[in-house]
């Protein structure tokens, strides 16, 4: 009995030995994907990256557009080549970025140019949401603005962040297009169609002024 | 009155619940799933009308060659009763289409695309004179399918002309076909679907005009779909007993 358990464990500390090996060697690739209208076109989209020989852990949240996998290091894929690819399977890439195994993280060229541009700021502002959809929404909302590098929302504070080029937009323009795709701000309320046209999981608690 | 208020509540529960759905039944799709695949599929069709009954069942591959562009064969098998006249099974009017995307826009969870597509039927049925099933006539279709797809319901537009040299099945048509899933979106794909599609259909050198209405219903899997709808007449301008009494479709595609 004691022997069997021994070979057991010893088993399962190479499993796991191996598997964290394995782990180390891939690159984390996250893209946010746009035309995904239904199951069948992220199946396209999963189908047409089976090209990739190696790749693993294949998620895809058709509600949010995020799609991520697993990619072996050694072959040194590109953001360009995977956003090349999400074209091929004929939806529109929007952001990308890789996480490669020996810890450096990679970001599609047009984030880091916004990254670097001269003014940059970053503000907090109160976002009304409910769940995953509203941060896609939000968040494309708030990117769609010109001058706006980087965004994000948390669906439990209600804070969006968001870094911005002063010189070329403003957090009032930022916050009126967040308004105009429903969501009410801490300055600016949405239209009462635009809150109408939500889903019902988004049908957030309406903020008083 | 008892019909109505079935299809009602159908449709109001179907948008109580509409978070996503698949490809339409007997209406066409602009959607185009990955350069490089293909789809095998069948829809049977039973039809009944006053003339007689017939039974089509075609195979069919699509092959999409770029993210944009699709082209495919359909080999079809008729079965034919026709009252007083002949009976028997043949090989149909051999089909030949090509699709090309010229507009997409993209959305996070939705899209807009818009195709032009050709339909060249050869003459290789019997001349049963049953349009889309066995003419024993060279017809080339031509026509636009826009549609609209978001993870809330979906909108399939088609509309063209169908010609043929003499001119006896000349058609202007038009179809339009609206989705409501019947399940929260996932990946895996799992779904049950509603269909609400319309057809208008003008011959016009007979001046016939109908207008059908199939009510579908589909269940899909990952990338499996099987389908079923009734297709009845809403108007029926035609010539008096060769008038449409129902048809039922039953298909199933398969993508890889």
């Amino acid at each position: 009995m004691m022997k069997k358990s021994i070979i057991v464990s010893a088993f399962l500390t190479l499993m796991i030995f191996f598997s964290a090996v394995a782990q180390e060697g891939k690159d984390r690739f996250m893209v946010q994907v746009d035309g995904l209208g239904c199951p069948f076109c992220a199946y396209g989209l999963e189908k047409k990256f089976k090209e990739f020989k190696g790749i693993k852990d294949v998620k895809i949240d058709i509600e949010t557009g995020d799609f991520s996998f697993s990619y072996p290091s050694d072959k040194a894929l590109s953001i360009a080549d995977v956003e090349k690819q999400v074209e091929k399977a004929g939806y529109t890439p929007i952001t990308a970025k890789v996480e490669r195994a020996n810890g450096t993280v990679e970001e599609s060229s047009a984030n880091e140019m916004a990254k670097k541009s001269e003014g940059t700021v970053s503000k907090n502002v109160m976002v009304a949401g409910n769940c995953a959809m509203c941060e896609a929404r939000i968040t494309k909302a708030a990117k769609s603005v010109k001058g706006v590098s980087a965004v994000s929302w948390d669906k439990n504070t209600k804070i969006m962040n968001v870094s911005f080029d002063m010189g070329v937009t403003s957090l009032e323009k930022i916050e009126k297009e967040v308004a105009v795709a429903g969501h009410d701000t801490k300055n600016h309320q949405a239209h009462t169609d635009d809150y109408g046209n939500l889903p019902a999981c988004c049908k957030y608690e309406r903020l008083s002024y | 009155m008892k019909n109505i208020t079935w299809l009602l509540a159908l449709v109001l529960f179907g948008i109580q619940f509409a978070e996503a759905q698949g490809p339409p039944i007997t209406a066409d799709k602009p959607i185009m799933l990955g350069g490089g695949s293909f789809t095998a599929k069948t829809l049977t069709e039973l039809r009944h009308t006053e003339r007689g009954n017939f039974a089509y069942v075609p195979v069919m591959l699509h092959y999409l060659p770029t993210s944009n562009s699709l082209v495919a064969i359909h080999l079809p098998y008729i079965n034919y009763d026709i009252e007083g006249g002949p009976s028997g099974s043949s090989l149909a009017d051999i089909k030949l289409m090509g699709k090309y995307q010229f507009f997409r826009k993209d959305g996070t969870g939705k899209t807009f695309r818009m195709v032009a597509k050709t339909l060249q039927t050869l003459p290789t049925g019997k001349e049963l004179d049953v349009m889309d099933l066995s003419t024993g006539k060279y017809a080339g279709y031509y026509g636009i399918v826009a549609g609209y797809e978001s993870l809330k319901y979906g909108i399939s537009n088609e509309f063209g002309y169908n010609w043929v040299p003499d001119g006896s099945l000349d058609a202007l048509t038009h179809k339009i076909g609206f989705g409501l899933p019947l399940l929260k979106p996932q990946y895996p794909n799992k779904q049950v679907n509603l269909y609400f599609e319309y057809t208008n259909s003008w011959l016009v050198e007979r001046d016939w005009y109908q207008l059908l209405y199939a009510q579908g219903i589909q269940y899909a899997r990952k990338n499996v779909t099987f389908d079923l709808a009734v297709q009845v007449p809403l108007v029926n301008d035609i010539e008096a007993d060769r008038k449409l009494k129902y048809s039922l479709f039953l298909g199933s595609r398969y993508s890889f």
